[in-house]
């Protein structure tokens, strides 16, 4: 079976199977993480990068006056903290559910992509790919309503975890609180209960034991107005 | 070799020792470059969405915008470019852009071949760091602006924007006397802070009443740096600048406390 993070990499082109072995050889160690654990603080400079293997993640800035930003949400996968690697790290990024993350070291990092230019390609493309989300946040804070921000963030979760072979016939794990939701949008409390109401009393989607149940995907995108042309997903098998 | 960088090679390499150390090797590779030169006009598109490139986009001269456009028409604004920035830099890994480059003032660019750069990349590691750098700081700036048009206040995201484009006007050295240029309209600053042209005017009307900044045509004088630092929020650690010596003794005593984190 394909690792975690190879099949990440592997959405920006293929990797022979030597290139995968490389991958693989990454990992040095992986660790169990708690629901709430901040996996890089702000101000961190680590010797090592973190992969998220199982549960979920966000990324997230707090301004002086103690308001909070939630830049963007990780699943399985995902690397945290790529940016260690070069620049020290402006913001937080913190667990929203237990799970498990790998220990990359960044010597072993520039060792590999020294060797195979195509994985540090490939590296550079999920942190561009990145750039290109928080664009796309920006886009709908600055000119989209409550109704197709939270649409279009549930059509990028379901996107990224459907390429990433996470998803169960429709079915999501989603531990994205209320709370979450509305600090990642810009959005009050009561804003986003009422917006979460009206997706599903139209019968888009629903949520059972802390998972994302899609009940019609055409309708949620079109509320969202969502094209996922900015994942840059080439290498998505169809 | 003697003669050195060309003017147009000069703007980049200046904008990369902005961020890290470029080595006299280096310099002499990048001022190899081949660039197609263009001049444009304010408002010209310079690289559309959808456009698949073979080529990327150095600023020259002027001030340049990345920007989507939704459905309804509505323009919103990603991010600033000042001369020897190259913003469409992702182009060389990822296929299609995913929005579009346009110039606000008028201005200069260079066209340079996506191979050129691919090859300069494979023979010197050390400046494809460096230019991945760049991409991580272009992230880190779009980092910030989201949590502006997220939780800033109408006063502080104009004031951020301002403080923003001083910092990094200065540290490429294009400041005249504490003035530098920034040639948006209302509107377009509007359409990068999400708020109403009558808003931002409201807004600017403000910080000039509050003897912040001052303005004469499309140069922006900053008055009072400090209470302007302040009424932003604006800390410049996100811009990741290096402390090169003139940007640091030019700055006041608590920007030159935050960027020496």
């Amino acid at each position: 079976m394909v690792s975690r993070l190879t099949a990440n990499l592997q959405l920006y082109g293929a990797l022979p199977a030597d290139e995968q072995k490389a991958v693989d050889s990454l990992v040095v160690s992986t660790r169990a993480t708690a629901a709430g654990e901040d996996l890089v603080v702000e101000g961190d400079t680590a010797s090592h990068c973190r992969v998220l293997l199982e549960g979920q993640a966000f990324r997230h800035k707090t301004l002086p006056d103690g308001r909070r930003q939630i830049m963007s949400f990780h699943i399985p996968g995902d690397l945290c903290d790529l940016q260690g690697l070069f620049l020290g790290m402006d913001h937080n990024v913190t667990m929203l559910s237990a799970g498990e993350i790998a220990l990359v070291p960044h010597a072993k990092l520039a060792e590999v992509m020294e060797t195979h230019p195509r994985i540090a390609r490939a590296l550079w493309s999920t942190s561009l790919v990145e750039a290109a989300v928080f664009r796309e946040w920006m886009v709908g804070m600055g000119r989209r309503s409550a109704y197709a921000r939270i649409a279009h963030l549930f059509c990028e979760m379901v996107v990224r975890m459907r390429a990433a072979g996470l998803a169960h016939h429709n079915r999501y794990s989603f531990p994205i609180t209320q709370q979450h939701l509305s600090d990642a949008l810009g959005l009050s409390a009561v804003h986003t209960n009422r917006t979460l109401q009206a997706l599903r009393g139209e019968g888009l989607l629903s949520f059972q034991g802390g998972e994302l149940v899609i009940m019609d995907w055409p309708g949620l995108t079109a509320a969202g107005e969502f094209d996922a042309g900015y994942l840059h997903q080439a290498g998505k098998a169809a | 070799m003697a003669q050195g960088p060309s003017a147009e090679h000069a703007r980049l390499i200046r904008k990369l020792q902005t961020i890290a150390v470029v080595t006299a090797e280096e310099q002499d590779a990048l001022a190899e470059l081949p660039m197609r030169l263009r001049v444009f006009a304010a408002s010209a598109d310079l690289l559309r969405e959808d456009q698949p490139s073979t080529e990327c986009c150095l600023i020259l001269e002027g001030l340049a915008c990345r920007y989507k456009v939704l459905g309804a028409g509505q323009r919103q604004i990603l991010s600033l470019h000042l001369p020897g920035d190259i913003p469409d830099l992702m182009s060389l890994h990822l296929q299609t852009m995913d929005h579009g480059l346009a110039s606000l003032g008028r201005g200069r660019a260079a066209y340079i071949p996506h191979g050129a750069v691919r090859e300069l990349c494979d023979r010197h590691p050390q400046l494809a760091a460096t230019l991945w750098r760049d991409t991580l700081i272009d992230a880190s700036i779009g980092r910030e602006w989201l949590a502006g048009v997220g939780r800033r206040t109408a006063h502080e995201r104009i004031a951020h924007l301002i403080c923003e484009a001083l910092v990094r006007s200065r540290a490429l050295g294009l400041m005249d006397e504490g003035a530098f240029e920034l040639p948006m309209t209302q509107a377009e600053l509007g359409d990068a802070t999400g708020l109403s042209t009558v808003h931002v005017n409201r807004v600017l009307q403000d910080l000039r009443r509050e003897e912040l900044i001052t303005w004469r045509g499309r140069s922006i004088l900053v008055l009072d740096w400090e209470r302007l630092r302040l009424a932003a929020d604006f800390d410049a650690g996100y811009l990741h600048l290096l402390r090169d010596a003139d940007t640091v003794a030019l700055l006041r005593p608590r920007l030159r406390t935050s960027l020496a984190d």
